[in-house]
């Protein structure tokens, strides 16, 4: 008998501390701010901060002739002057149409005002400042259409080329017959609905350095989400081939999807490229929140229809989104909140239609949740308000509708197996009838101060859906003569600061038998790994222990074989996922789902019309916590950001321009506004789908925050709040009909 | 950040000096927390910085039951809040000065400044008017004291002169049966510019139930902080019930002029201002004494 060469190694299921926790709190680890390299150059980007415009001209002389530049890049320069995650619709600076050796259709217009003209590089910043502002650039000022309801009307000026009537894209949904649906329905619930956009508010504003490598690659090392599709698109720009092109994450502070699109990556290669220099750059804080995307705004009409009994029968959305200019994640968000905007409900009659909307406003994009925190906003305060029509308990009303193994969804599709909601439901209303002492309430109470419980659950899909390709891949190496000593995990996968990499080496520590000290991780660069796909949807321990056990499966049996070292690669596959038909959505459009529960107790202060949760309990099916610490961090992290978007965070744009362009304006939660309790509950049926039963959970605990938080709110007075974010102004006002 | 020339002073005099040399071109430094804000977004322009940190007479801080508290300019807040006997004295100043930033912009940000700076929405402001705070004020004709109330003159303009620098803020001796509050109201728990601040003072008899004095100011609702002198005069030789606090507070609704801005609009301004002053005087009279029934 061989002796075994796998130990039962128990580190999955077990809270180990963050690998990088030391380093960070020690200061030690370098987020892309902090890098620095001999010889460095600076660089600053002119933004347009004008929201739609022609360019005209742009004079860099003066700039140019400043001691200290060492050059002005424009659109002019870039061989490829266009970028976008899903679409190609955006120029990376907008240079005057005419000048463009490359011209493409959509050049020679400014179409938001984050839109990028020129970027500086100097030997310092400070010269790099100046030299921005001495650039004169004329522009010719365009209409503004500010709202989505503006842009569709039949006179409205055209904003970009590819979108004729201002319409970017749009999703249809038939299922069963809508009108007899609605015809054998007791009861309707009819309203219109608005949530605003959201800033990621990172910790880490943009920031990278480029340079090129030992072996002659552009390199840029920024923090991003997924570094083989920023190496795509900026070879892309550059007209290079993708081998020619690295990328490198070091830290992460943050991206929540902010990061998914570009923003400093391709003009920091363009410069090292051109300059043969590294070049560096950091945003402020100001400009970060004009340079990249936001949450999308979208407005909403629903109708839901039941019997007396509570049956639902009959459910009509229109869906609205506010896209901004260009394409970004757009088509996709919208895809997920046009799924999701009936709820994780059996409805046999469905109608939805959806549309994405252009305008001038910040482009929308990526951000925890990809458009299921709107749909879900609508389709869980209906549910409330159906609840309170029909004058049942709202849970009670969920449970007889909710989806199962076999149910067909909106999609006319089954529901992929492992549909655990019901199981969800119960544990976060168990959760929450069992009482915890919250603080009481500060302040002289008395009648100014009302509570109320509010619930909602909901569901989101794990993965890239629609038939989009999905993929992750790993390598693992094996070090030791007759044991394994040592091991090596190469993998592409970001750490955005969720811990995922000590996801993975938990992962290949349990896969392998191996202590947890005994293997390196080699992570996120372009150089050493295959494709990972991107730290968003939910996706990335799923699909990373998928490609993790694989490739860790593959290494020992080449070990096993007698190869020394045992080098194995792996691509995950899951199983494949099919684009909505044009007419009736029909469709198999993810791979599986992550589901969730929550319930709210707030308190109201009336006469202010400020609102406070004490205590809100999350449940969430996570199929296995691979690290439980995590997993709570996730939870409370997704709530508290959920909160502000429910209730504080008011981007505020005025005619295209953003008004809350500073933390002083823009409000985001500070550690007083969290809830006094938060229960986290972690469900693990294990996923049929996952390794190990690994399920995503990342963006669930954002998902249904706010039509918990609003049931609350008419539980405590009676009111329905249909518009986000709920500021004091607006519940007061809404207290006062 | 703009380039400027950093000059530490370590007399008042030499402070002076520079300031009626320099005019609008130099600005005093204390806890920084407003000035290097401004200047580093380029909202002013200045030559020079004058530090008066190193100025001994600035850094004091002393409390007499007999002659009240005096506040050296570049006092920070948390040495304010950090003596028991000024927290027992004044509450209603510590309500302002323990939520102005946070907890490391109170270990910098000084009363002065907060007053100096003239921001509509300074908190301090509103509780240094209800105490009947005055500024002691010193330019190179000499001192002069200014009632805090007639201090600001325009958001960012005090009734400094040129050469004229703030010594330090004085505020009276604790009467007997006195309270003051400060409550402000922003959207979220902290570190916010205050959609609305009220400030209330009262001093009742001595049974406990009769007002005898009572002043009343507000914050982000004017151009200046205002004082209401005729919301506290309508409370005195009254009964302290709840619906005199509630005429007072109706007042006050009557003074304020807010504007719409981002944070909040005119409507709920004026709307909080009758809440908050409710609420403050509530506070006030408690601390003076009042047991409610
Ligand atoms: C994060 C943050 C949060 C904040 N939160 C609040 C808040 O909640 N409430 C609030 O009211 N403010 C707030 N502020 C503003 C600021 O902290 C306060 O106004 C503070 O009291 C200013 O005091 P300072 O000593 O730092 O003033 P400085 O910045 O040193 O000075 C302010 C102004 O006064 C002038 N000045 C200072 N001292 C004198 C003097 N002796 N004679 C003549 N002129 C003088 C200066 O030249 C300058 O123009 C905040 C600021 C920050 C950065």
């Amino acid at each position: 008998m061989t002796p075994p060469i796998i130990q039962a190694i128990m580190t999955v299921g077990t809270s180990l501390p963050r690998i990088d926790a030391l380093s960070k709190v020690t200061g030690e680890a370098h987020y892309p701010g902090d890098l620095v390299m001999p010889g460095m150059a600076h660089a600053k980007v002119l933004f347009a901060r004008r929201p739609h415009a022609r360019v005209i001209s742009i004079d860099a002389s003066a700039a140019r002739a400043m001691p200290g530049v060492l050059a002005v890049f424009t659109g002019a320069d870039l061989p490829v002057n266009e970028y976008g995650l899903v679409l190609f619709d955006a120029p990376v600076m907008v240079a005057p149409a005419a000048s463009a050796a490359t011209e493409t259709s959509f050049d020679g217009v400014v179409r938001h005002e984050g839109e990028k003209i020129a970027l500086i590089v100097a030997e310092t910043e400070k010269i790099a400042a100046r030299a921005r502002d001495l650039i004169t650039v004329i522009y010719e000022d365009m209409p503004v259409i500010a709202s989505i309801h503006d842009a569709v009307k039949p006179d409205a000026m055209q904003i970009h080329p590819h979108y004729a009537g201002n319409l970017m894209h749009e999703y249809r949904i038939r299922r069963g017959d809508i009108d007899a649906g609605f015809a054998g329905a007791d009861v309707i619930i009819e309203d219109t609905y608005f949530t605003g956009a959201q800033e990621h508010a990172y910790l880490q504003p943009e920031a990278g350095l480029a340079y090129v490598d030992e072996a002659g690659r552009i390199t840029v090392q920024v923090a991003g989400q997924w570094v083989h599709e920023d190496q795509e698109q900026i070879a892309h720009a550059l007209g290079l081939p993708k081998d020619q092109v690295r990328v490198i994450y070091p830290s992460i502070g943050g991206a929540f999807g902010g990061r998914e699109d570009m923003s400093v990556q391709i003009v920091l290669a363009l410069a090292a490229w051109k300059l043969n220099r590294p070049v560096k750059i950091i945003w402020t804080r100001e400009e970060s929140i004009i340079g990249h995307h936001k949450r999308h705004p979208m407005w909403a009409h629903a109708r839901l229809g039941a019997r007396r009994d509570g049956t639902l029968v009959a459910a009509e959305v229109t869906l609205i989104a506010d896209a901004g200019p260009y394409a970004y994640t757009t088509t996709k968000v919208l895809g997920n909140a046009t799924v999701m905007c009936v709820g994780p409900y059996v409805v046999p009659n469905v109608a939805i239609n959806s549309r994405a909307v252009v305008t001038n406003n910040i482009p929308s994009g990526a951000f925890r949740g990809f458009g299921a925190p709107q749909a879900l906003f609508v389709a869980e305060t209906q549910m409330n308000k159906l609840a309170a029509a029909l004058g049942v308990d709202a849970v009670a009303l969920r449970l007889k509708n909710l989806l199962r193994d076999g149910s067909i969804t909106v999609n006319n599709t089954p529901i992929p197996p492992g549909c655990t909601i019901t199981d969800v439901v119960q544990k976060c209303v168990a959760a929450a009838a069992v009482a915890v002492s919250a603080p009481a309430i500060s302040g002289q109470a008395g009648s100014r101060f009302v509570t109320g419980r509010g619930f909602a659950c909901g569901h989101k899909n794990i993965g890239f859906s629609f038939g989009a390709p999905e993929n992750c891949a790993a390598t693992v190496e094996l070090h030791g003569k007759t044991t394994v000593e040592r091991a090596v995990v190469y993998h592409a996968g970001a750490d955005c600061g969720q811990g995922a990499h000590t996801v993975f080496l938990q992962v290949a520590a349990e896969t392998l038998g191996l202590p947890i000290e005994k293997i390196t991780l080699v992570a996120s660069d372009t150089a050493t790994s295959g494709s990972s796909g991107s730290a968003s949807a939910s996706r990335l321990t799923f699909m990373a222990s998928h490609s993790i056990v694989g490739a860790a499966r593959a290494a020992l049996d080449k070990w096993r074989e007698g190869e020394r070292p045992a080098v194995a690669h792996f691509v995950y596959r899951p199983r494949a996922t099919t684009p909505m038909d044009p007419i009736t959505g029909e469709a198999d459009p993810n791979i599986t789902y992550g589901y969730v529960a929550q319930s709210a107790d707030i308190v109201i202060d009336r006469e202010t019309g400020q609102f406070h949760v004490r205590r809100l309990v999350c449940a969430d099916d996570v199929g296995r916590a691979v690290n439980p610490q995590q997993v709570v961090g996730q939870i409370e992290g997704g709530v508290v950001q959920a909160l502000g978007w429910t209730g504080l965070e008011n981007f505020a744009q005025r005619n295209g321009k953003v008004l809350s362009q500073h933390f002083s304006t823009y409000l985001i939660p500070s550690v007083f506004d969290v809830p006094d309790v938060v229960d986290s509950v972690l469900v693990e049926n294990p996923d049929p789908h996952g390794a190990m039963g690994i399920r995503g959970m990342a963006e669930m605990p954002f998902l249904v925050v706010a039509p918990a938080v609003v049931a609350a709110i008419h539980d405590a007075t009676g009111v329905w709040i249909n518009e986000l974010p709920i500021t004091p102004e607006r519940l007061r006002a809404a207290l006062q009909k | 950040m703009q380039a400027f020339e950093y000059i530490p002073a370590t007399t008042v005099k030499e402070a002076i000096a520079i300031l009626a040399r320099e005019g609008e071109q130099a600005r005093v430094l204390s806890g920084g927390t407003d000035l290097i804000v401004q200047l580093r977004e380029g909202r002013r322009k200045v030559r020079a910085v004058i530090d008066i940190k190193q100025i001994p007479e600035v850094n004091e801080l002393s409390y007499d039951p007999a002659t009240g508290l005096q506040i050296g300019a570049a006092v920070p807040c948390y040495r304010i809040y950090g003596s028991p006997a000024i927290a027992a004295a004044y509450p209603g100043l510590i309500d302002a000065v323990s939520l102005i930033g946070g907890v490391q912009i109170q270990g910098r940000a000084t009363l002065g400044g907060n007053l100096c700076n003239s921001s509509p929405a300074a908190d301090s402001i509103p509780a240094l008017i209800a105490h009947q705070a005055s500024a002691l004020v010193m330019g190179e004709n000499g001192e002069r004291r200014i009632p805090i109330e007639e201090f600001c003159i325009a958001p960012g303009r005090t009734q400094l002169q040129r050469g004229e620098i703030l010594l330090s803020i004085h505020i009276p001796p604790v009467s007997p049966y006195s309270g003051g509050a400060y409550l402000r109201f922003i959207p979220r728990n902290e570190m916010d510019i205050a959609v609305v601040g009220v400030g209330a003072w009262v001093a009742l008899d001595q049974s406990g139930t009769t007002i005898t004095a009572a002043r009343i100011a507000l914050g982000a609702v004017a151009p200046t902080p205002l004082y209401v002198p005729e919301s506290g005069a309508g409370l005195i030789g009254k009964l302290v019930s709840s619906e005199t606090v509630a005429e007072a507070a109706t007042i006050a609704q009557a003074a304020a002029r807010p504007i719409t801005d981002m944070r909040g609009s005119a409507q709920q301004r004026s709307h909080l201002v009758g809440v908050l002053t409710r609420r403050a005087l509530h506070i006030a009279l408690k601390r003076a004494g009042y047991k409610s029934a």
